[in-house]
C-alpha cells in the first residue's frame, strides 16, 4: 500500500441469498490519494451508495478490505467505526441529514459536541465554518426554515467540523436545483482545497464530475475505471 | 378505495391495533360502569333490604280503645291489612293483645287507698317467649300464666284462680275468672318491652291507665289469644308485627313495598273505621328502603363521575391514537389527494374504517365489560358487600357500549379527516388562540364547578347533579392543560442548561424534549392519566379515611355498650372482664339549654365522659393539633372525690331523731361510687327517726365501693306549720374508712333552695358516723323541698365544659360564656372552656361534653342521686372479641368504631366506590401507558431515518439510546410529575367536597384529603417503571435499526 488515503481491496457485498441475491459490490478495488476530491459515478442501483456506506463504516462488506487513513475499517467494532465517523470521515447526504431540531450552527456543532470539545473553541470552530460555506446570517434558523441549498452546505460545514481525513457525500445534490447544486459542488471543491480533505462524492451529474480530481465508475457493482 | 382501505388495514394492523386497543378499553369502562350503575345499585338495594336488622323490617300495627265485641274482627282486619301491605311479600305475623285494666282483689298498700289492678293478654307462641318455671301451659279455657313476679307479688302459685274484676272504664265488663297453670319467666329480646307493664309483672304507678284512678297494676294474665278475642274484654292494646320475608327481594318488590307502606296507615284507619278509637302502622322499613334509594343515587353519582373522567382519558388516547395514525399516514394522504381522491372518498374511507374498528369494539367491549364487572364483583369490597354476580349482558350495558363506540367512532371519524395543519403563521396563531380560549374556557368550568361543589348544601341531595358528576373531571382536564403550558418553558430552561455541556448527548435530548413538536403528542394523555390514576387513588383513600373518621366520630369511642336500663353497682367490672381496655361510664342524653328545647334536627345533647381517661376512651377527629386529653384536660375535676371505702356486705345503720310529736321518716339514698367513677344510689325503704338503730343493707354487694354522698329526703305530714329538729347519724362499718381518722371533708346543703324548708342544716363526720342535722319545716307541700344532701366534695359550682361549634353557634356562646342545662331536670351550670368542631358520638349536634365526675357531683349536691349514665365505654379493647362477648352480656347495644366503619365502607350501596376506583385507577394507568408505547412506537417510526444519520454522523448507538431515552425522560417524568401534582391538587380540592355521608348530607367530620404517600408511590413507581420498559423497548429497536439500510432508503 502507497501513501493513499483510501484503499479499498477486492470489496465484496452481497443483499440477500440464493436466486434473489443482490451483488452490490463484486470485488471492488481503488485508492485515493490524500487531498483529492473523487467523483463515483454510476446509474442508480450500481452500488455507489453501498460502496460509500462501506467506506464509512455504516455497512460491512462481505469480503475485502477498507483502510482509512491507515484504519481497517472492516477489523472495527460497532464503537471503533462510531469513532471513525465521529474522527477521520464525515458524511454529507442526499437528503442533507440534518437534525431538525437544532439550528443551523447547533448542527455544525454536532461533531465537535461528540468530540466533547471546549465550548468557546466549538463556537468560534462553528462561527468559521459558517462563514466558510456562507451562513454566518442563518446560524440561528434551524432546517425547516432553510433552502435545500442552505441546508446542504449546513450539511457540509457540519462534515467539516471535526477536521475529518475524508469526506464522503452522496449525491450532495440530488436534491437541488442545478444552479443550488452547482453552487453546493463549487463550495466542495473549495472546502476540499482550502481543508486539505478528501473526499469521495457520489454523483450524475457532470458538473460535479468535471470539478474531480479523478472519477471512478461503477456499474452492476464492478468499478469499470 | 375500499379495497386500498382493506390493504392499509393489512399493512398498518399495529396501529389500527392501537386504536382498537383504546376504543375497547373506553367502551369496557363504560359497560363496567353502566353495570355498576344498573345491575350493582339495584342489586345492592336487594341485598341491603336483605341483610337489613330485623327490627328495620318490622312492620307493626298498633290499635288501641278496641270493643269486646269488635275484638277478633279487629284483629282479623289488622292482620289483613298489614299482610296485603307488604305484599308483594310474604310475612309472618305476631298478634298480642291486651285487656284494658281489671280491678284485681289485693290489699291496699299501708291504707293508701290505691286498688290493685290486673289485665289479660294474649300472645302468639308464648312458648317461644318465655320458660316455663311450673305448671303447664296453658290448654284450657280460663286457664293463663303469670310472670313470676306476679305470682311472687300475688301469691300465686299453680292451681289458684284469680277473679278480676270488673273492666276499669267507661263501658265496663263483667269480672272473669282465670285459673294460673303456669308460672313463667319472660325471655330477654321476646318482646316484653311492648308489654303494658314491660314484661315486670308490677308496677305501682303504670304509665298506661285505663281510669284517671291510680292503681297498682299487676300482670298480664296470660290467656290464649283466640279466648281474649272471644272472651269478652275490651282490648286496651292490640298489636300486630308482621316482617315481610325479604330474603329474595327484587328492587321492583321492594319500591311496591315501600309505596304499599306509606299508605298502610290510611288502609288501617280506613278498615277498622269506628270500630276502634286509635290505630297507627308504623314501621322503620320505608325508611330504611327510601335510604336505601338515595344512597344507591349518592353512589351512582359518583361513579358516574369517575366513569365520566374515565370517558374523558378514552376520548384523549383516541385522539392521540388517530393523530399519530394520520401523521404516519402524511405522506401517503399527500400522494392521494395529489392523484385525485376527492374528501367525500377520504371520509368514506375513515368512516368504513372508523365503523370496522367501532364494530370490533363492541364486539370484544361487551363481553369484555360483562367480565370485568363479574371479576370486580369476586373480589373485595363487592363480594364482601354481597353482590358477586356471574357475567351478564344487559340492554342498558348493551345501549351504552353501543353509544359509547358510535361516539368515539364518529371521532375518530372527525379527527381522520380533519384538514392537516398549515405551517403559515397565521394558522398556527389561530390554533394558538383557539387552544388558549380552549384552556381558559376549561380553566373556567373548573372553577365554577370547584365553586358549586364547595357552595353545595351541607344537608344535600341523593340525585347525582352535572356539577358532582362533570366537576371532578373538568378540574382534572383543566389541570392537565395548565401543566402542558407550564411544561415547554422548563422544558426550554433544560435545553439551556443541557447546553452548556461539552457533550452531545445532554444537548440533542434536551433539544428533541424542547423542541420536537411532537414530543408532547402524548403529554395530555400522560399527564391527565396520571392525575387521573393519582386523584383515583388519593379519592379512595380520603373516602376511606373520611368514612373511618365518621365511624370514630359517631361511636365515639373504640367500643360502646349504650345500656337498655340504668347501670348498676359493680357494671363496670363485668364489662372490663369482658372487654379489657379502658372501661368508663358515659351519659348521654338529650339536654334543655336554658329555655332552648332544640329543633327537629338540632337536639342539643349532653356526652359526659371521665375525662381522665379522654386519651384511652374518646375518639373523633378534633382539627387542630390537640387531642382529647389536652382539650378535656380543663374539664376535670381539681380533686378526686376519695369518699368512704365500704367493705363488701358491710352494714350500716341510721339513728335519728326528731322534736316534736309529728313521727317523721327518712328515705336515706347513699350515693355509692364504684372502681370506675360510676355512681349509684341505694335507697333502703324509709326510716323512721325514732331513736332506734335501723340496720341498712345490701348497699355494698361488691367490694371497691365507696361512700360520696347521702341524700336525705325528709318526709312526714306537711301543709302544716311544724318545724322540727331533725338529727340522723349513719354509722359505717368500722373499718369503714381509709381517708384519715377524720375521713374527708364533708359539706351539707338543701337540695333545693327555693322553699327554705331546711335550716341550719349541719354535717359532721368522725371516720365512722356521718352526722345530719337540721331545722326542717313542713309547711311545703312538695317533698323535694325537704332534701338534705351532705357529700364528701364541695359543690362544684359552674362546671367547665366543652362545646360543639354548632352548639356554640346556635347559643351564641363563646370561651368563658356560662350557661344552664338541665339533665334528667336539675339544672347544671357550666362554664364554656373550649369549642370543638365535634364532641365525640355526637357528630353534627349542638352538644356539649362534660366530666362525668362533675356532672354526677352537680346533680347529687342537687339532690339528683339518679344516675345520669347510658353508656359504658371502652377504650383500647384488650380482647379481638370484645364486641361479641359485650353483646353476650346482654346490656345493650354495642358499637364499635370498627363495626361502624365496616358498615360505611363494605355497605352494599356503598361498596361500588372503592370498586369503581380501582377501575378507573388501571383504565388510567392502562390508557396511560397505552399512550406512551403509542407515542414511542410511532417515534420509531418517524425518526428511523433521523436516528441512521445519527450513526452516520459518529454518533454510537448507546449515545442514540442516551439521547433519545434522555428525550424522552425528559418529556414523561415532568408530565408525570405534572400528573401527580394535578391529581394531588385535585385530591384535596375537590375529593374532600365529593364525599358524603351515607345519609346524603355533608360528612360528618368534614372529609379532608389524604394523600397516600405508600399507595401513590407505589402507582408511581409502576408509571415510571413501565414508561421507562416501555421507551427503552422502543429506543433499543430504534437504535438497532439505525443502519445503512435507512439511509439508504433516505437517500
Amino acid at each position: 500500500m502507497t501513501g493513499a488515503l483510501l484503499s479499498v481491496q477486492g470489496v465484496h457485498r452481497t443483499f440477500g441469498t440464493g436466486p434473489s441475491a443482490v451483488h452490490a459490490l463484486n470485488d471492488v478495488s481503488f485508492e485515493v490519494e490524500p487531498g483529492t476530491m473523487v467523483a463515483l459515478v454510476g446509474r442508480s442501483g450500481s452500488g455507489k451508495t453501498t460502496l460509500l456506506n462501506v467506506i464509512g463504516g455504516l455497512d460491512r462488506p462481505d469480503a475485502g478490505t477498507v483502510v482509512v487513513d491507515g484504519l481497517d475499517v472492516t477489523g472495527l467494532d460497532e464503537d471503533g467505526l462510531s469513532r471513525l465517523r465521529r474522527e477521520r470521515v464525515s458524511y454529507v447526504f442526499q437528503t442533507f441529514g440534518l437534525i431538525p431540531v437544532l439550528s443551523a450552527a447547533e448542527n455544525v456543532g454536532v461533531p465537535l459536541r461528540l468530540a466533547k470539545s471546549d465550548p468557546a473553541e466549538r463556537e468560534k470552530r462553528v462561527a468559521l465554518l459558517l462563514d466558510l460555506v456562507g451562513l454566518a446570517d442563518h446560524a440561528q434558523q434551524r432546517p425547516g426554515e432553510l433552502s435545500g441549498g442552505q441546508q446542504q452546505r449546513v450539511a457540509i460545514a457540519r462534515a467539516l467540523a471535526a477536521s475529518p481525513r475524508l469526506l464522503i457525500a452522496d449525491e450532495p445534490t440530488g436534491q437541488l436545483d442545478a444552479e443550488t447544486g452547482l453552487a453546493v459542488m463549487a463550495l466542495l471543491r473549495g472546502v476540499v482545497e482550502s481543508e486539505g480533505v478528501t473526499a469521495v462524492v457520489a454523483t450524475h451529474d457532470p458538473v460535479m464530475m468535471a470539478l474531480a480530481d479523478r472519477v471512478i465508475r461503477i456499474a452492476d457493482g464492478e468499478v469499470t475505471c | 378505495m375500499l379495497i386500498l382501505a382493506a390493504r392499509r388495514a393489512r399493512a398498518q394492523w399495529p396501529l389500527l391495533s392501537s386504536l382498537l386497543v383504546v376504543l375497547v378499553i373506553g367502551t369496557t369502562l363504560l359497560g363496567t360502569s353502566a353495570l355498576l350503575i344498573t345491575q350493582t345499585s339495584q342489586r345492592a338495594v336487594e341485598v341491603s333490604a336483605t341483610r337489613a336488622d330485623p327490627d328495620d323490617v318490622t312492620v307493626t300495627a298498633y290499635v288501641s280503645g278496641v270493643g269486646a265485641a269488635d275484638a277478633r274482627s279487629v284483629a282479623d282486619d289488622t292482620r289483613s291489612v298489614l299482610t296485603s301491605s307488604v305484599a308483594p311479600f310474604t310475612a309472618t305475623t305476631v298478634t298480642r293483645a291486651s285487656s284494658a285494666m281489671r280491678l284485681l282483689p289485693v290489699a291496699d298498700d299501708a291504707g293508701s287507698g290505691v286498688k290493685g289492678g290486673g289485665y289479660l293478654a294474649g300472645i302468639e307462641d308464648l312458648p317461644a317467649r318465655a320458660a316455663l318455671v311450673s305448671g303447664r301451659w296453658p290448654q284450657k279455657p280460663r286457664e293463663a300464666a303469670v310472670l313470676q313476679s306476679t305470682a311472687r307479688l300475688l301469691g300465686l302459685k299453680v292451681g289458684d284462680p284469680v277473679r278480676l274484676g270488673a273492666e276499669l272504664g267507661r263501658d265496663p265488663r263483667p269480672p272473669v275468672t282465670v285459673v294460673v297453670a303456669a308460672v313463667v319467666r319472660p325471655l330477654q329480646d321476646a318482646g316484653w318491652d311492648r308489654d303494658p307493664l314491660g314484661g315486670a309483672g308490677y308496677d305501682p304507678d303504670p304509665a298506661e291507665s285505663t281510669s284517671a284512678r291510680q292503681i297498682h297494676a299487676y300482670g298480664p294474665f296470660l290467656v290464649d289469644l283466640d279466648e281474649l278475642f272471644a272472651g269478652g274484654s275490651a282490648l286496651s292494646r292490640l298489636e300486630v308485627s308482621a316482617r315481610p320475608d325479604l330474603s329474595a327481594p327484587t328492587s321492583r318488590g321492594l319500591d311496591e313495598l315501600t309505596a304499599s307502606l306509606l299508605r298502610a296507615d290510611r288502609r288501617l284507619g280506613g278498615t277498622l273505621g269506628d270500630r276502634i278509637e286509635i290505630e297507627r302502622v308504623s314501621s322503620p322499613l320505608p325508611q330504611v328502603l327510601i335510604n336505601a334509594r338515595n344512597q344507591q343515587q349518592l353512589t351512582s353519582g359518583a361513579v358516574l363521575a369517575l366513569a365520566v373522567i374515565g370517558l374523558l382519558l378514552t376520548v384523549i388516547a383516541l385522539a392521540l391514537a388517530v393523530r399519530l395514525t394520520t401523521g404516519v399516514r402524511t405522506g401517503e394522504s399527500d400522494l392521494l389527494a395529489a392523484i385525485g381522491i376527492s374528501r367525500r372518498q377520504f371520509t368514506a374511507v375513515a368512516a368504513a374504517e372508523a365503523g370496522g374498528i367501532a364494530v370490533l369494539a363492541v364486539a370484544l367491549a361487551v363481553p369484555g365489560s360483562s367480565l370485568l364487572y363479574s371479576a370486580l364483583t369476586h373480589l373485595p369490597p363487592l363480594a364482601g358487600a354481597g353482590l358477586t354476580a356471574g357475567v351478564t349482558v344487559t340492554a342498558a350495558q348493551l345501549l351504552v357500549v353501543v353509544c359509547g363506540a358510535v361516539g368515539l367512532a364518529g371521532l375518530h371519524m372527525l379527527l381522520a379527516t380533519r384538514p392537516a395543519t398549515g405551517s403559515g403563521d397565521r394558522r398556527s396563531q389561530r390554533e394558538l388562540l383557539a387552544r388558549s380560549g380552549l384552556d381558559v374556557l376549561l380553566l373556567g368550568l373548573a372553577a365554577v364547578g370547584w365553586w358549586q361543589l364547595r357552595s353545595q348544601p351541607a344537608a344535600g341531595g341523593y340525585r347525582a347533579d352535572a356539577v358532582r358528576v362533570l366537576a371532578p373531571a373538568l378540574i382534572l382536564a383543566a389541570g392537565a392543560a395548565v401543566a402542558l403550558r407550564i411544561l415547554p418553558p422548563l422544558l426550554r430552561l433544560a435545553e439551556r442548561l443541557a447546553g452548556r455541556a461539552r457533550g452531545f448527548t445532554p444537548a440533542l435530548a434536551a433539544s428533541g424534549a424542547a423542541r420536537r413538536p411532537q414530543a408532547l403528542a402524548a403529554g395530555l394523555l400522560i399527564c391527565l392519566g396520571c392525575a387521573a390514576a393519582t386523584f383515583g387513588t388519593a379519592f379512595g383513600s380520603t373516602w376511606q379515611t373520611s368514612q373511618r373518621d365518621q365511624a370514630d366520630l359517631s361511636v365515639g369511642t373504640d367500643l360502646a355498650v349504650s345500656l337498655a336500663a340504668v347501670p348498676v353497682t359493680g357494671q363496670s367490672a363485668v364489662v372490663r372482664e369482658a372487654t379489657g381496655g379502658t372501661v368508663g361510664p358515659v351519659a348521654r342524653q338529650n339536654i334543655v339549654v336554658g329555655q332552648w328545647l332544640g329543633g327537629p334536627d338540632s337536639v342539643p345533647r349532653l356526652v359526659a365522659v371521665d375525662t381522665r381517661h379522654a386519651d384511652a376512651l374518646l375518639r373523633g377527629r378534633i382539627d387542630d393539633d390537640r387531642d382529647w386529653a389536652e382539650v378535656t384536660g380543663p374539664l376535670r375535676p381539681s380533686a378526686p372525690v376519695t369518699g368512704v371505702a365500704l367493705p363488701r356486705n358491710g352494714s350500716l345503720t341510721l339513728t335519728g331523731t326528731v322534736t316534736g310529736s309529728k313521727p317523721v321518716t327518712v328515705s336515706p339514698q347513699l350515693i355509692l361510687e364504684d372502681a370506675t367513677g360510676l355512681r349509684t344510689a341505694c335507697t333502703p325503704d324509709p326510716l323512721p327517726l325514732d331513736g332506734r338503730r335501723h340496720p341498712i343493707a345490701g348497699c355494698a354487694p361488691i367490694a371497691g365501693l365507696r361512700l360520696v354522698g347521702v341524700a336525705l329526703p325528709i318526709l312526714g305530714e306537711t301543709g302544716v306549720q311544724h318545724v322540727a329538729a331533725v338529727d340522723a347519724t349513719l354509722t359505717l362499718p368500722a373499718a369503714g374508712t381509709d381517708s384519715g381518722p377524720a375521713g374527708p371533708a364533708w359539706s351539707v346543703r338543701p337540695a333545693s333552695t327555693e322553699t327554705s324548708q331546711l335550716n341550719g342544716e349541719k354535717v359532721s363526720f368522725d371516720g365512722v358516723r356521718l352526722r345530719l342535722s337540721a331545722a326542717v319545716s313542713f309547711a311545703d307541700p312538695t317533698p323535694a323541698s325537704r332534701v338534705l344532701v351532705a357529700t364528701a366534695f364541695p359543690d362544684p359550682g359552674p362546671i367547665p365544659v366543652v362545646v360543639s361549634s354548632r352548639f356554640a353557634a346556635t347559643v351564641g356562646a363563646h370561651r368563658g360564656s356560662e350557661l344552664t342545662f338541665a339533665v334528667d331536670q336539675t339544672a347544671v351550670d357550666a362554664v364554656v372552656s373550649d369549642i370543638v368542631p365535634q364532641v365525640p358520638s355526637a357528630p353534627g349536634a349542638a352538644a356539649v361534653l362534660a366530666d362525668v365526675d362533675s356532672l354526677t357531683r352537680v346533680m347529687a349536691v342537687r339532690g339528683n342521686v339518679n344516675s345520669p349514665v347510658t353508656d359504658w365505654w371502652v377504650g383500647d379493647p384488650a380482647r379481638a372479641d370484645a364486641a361479641e362477648r359485650a353483646g353476650a352480656l346482654r346490656l345493650g347495644a354495642v358499637s364499635t368504631r370498627t363495626g361502624e366503619t365496616d358498615r360505611l365502607t363494605g355497605s352494599p350501596l356503598r361498596a361500588s366506590y372503592p370498586a369503581v376506583l380501582r377501575v378507573l385507577v388501571v383504565a388510567a394507568v392502562v390508557l396511560l401507558l397505552g399512550g406512551v408505547l403509542l407515542h414511542v412506537v410511532c417515534d420509531v417510526q418517524a425518526r428511523a431515518v433521523e436516528v441512521a444519520r445519527l450513526r452516520g454522523i459518529g454518533v454510537s448507538r448507546n449515545g442514540i439510546r442516551a439521547a433519545l431515552i434522555g428525550e424522552h425522560a425528559l418529556v414523561v417524568l415532568p408530565l408525570l410529575a405534572a400528573g401527580t401534582g394535578v391529581g394531588a391538587l385535585a385530591s384535596y380540592l375537590v375529593a374532600p367536597l365529593l364525599i358524603r355521608s351515607d345519609t346524603g348530607a355533608a360528612a360528618v367530620p368534614a372529609a379532608v384529603a389524604h394523600w397516600p404517600w405508600g399507595a401513590e408511590a407505589i402507582l408511581l413507581a409502576v408509571l415510571v417503571g413501565a414508561c421507562a420498559l416501555a421507551v427503552g423497548a422502543a429506543v433499543f429497536v430504534q437504535a438497532s435499526r439505525a443502519d445503512a439500510a435507512h439511509l439508504r432508503v433516505a437517500s
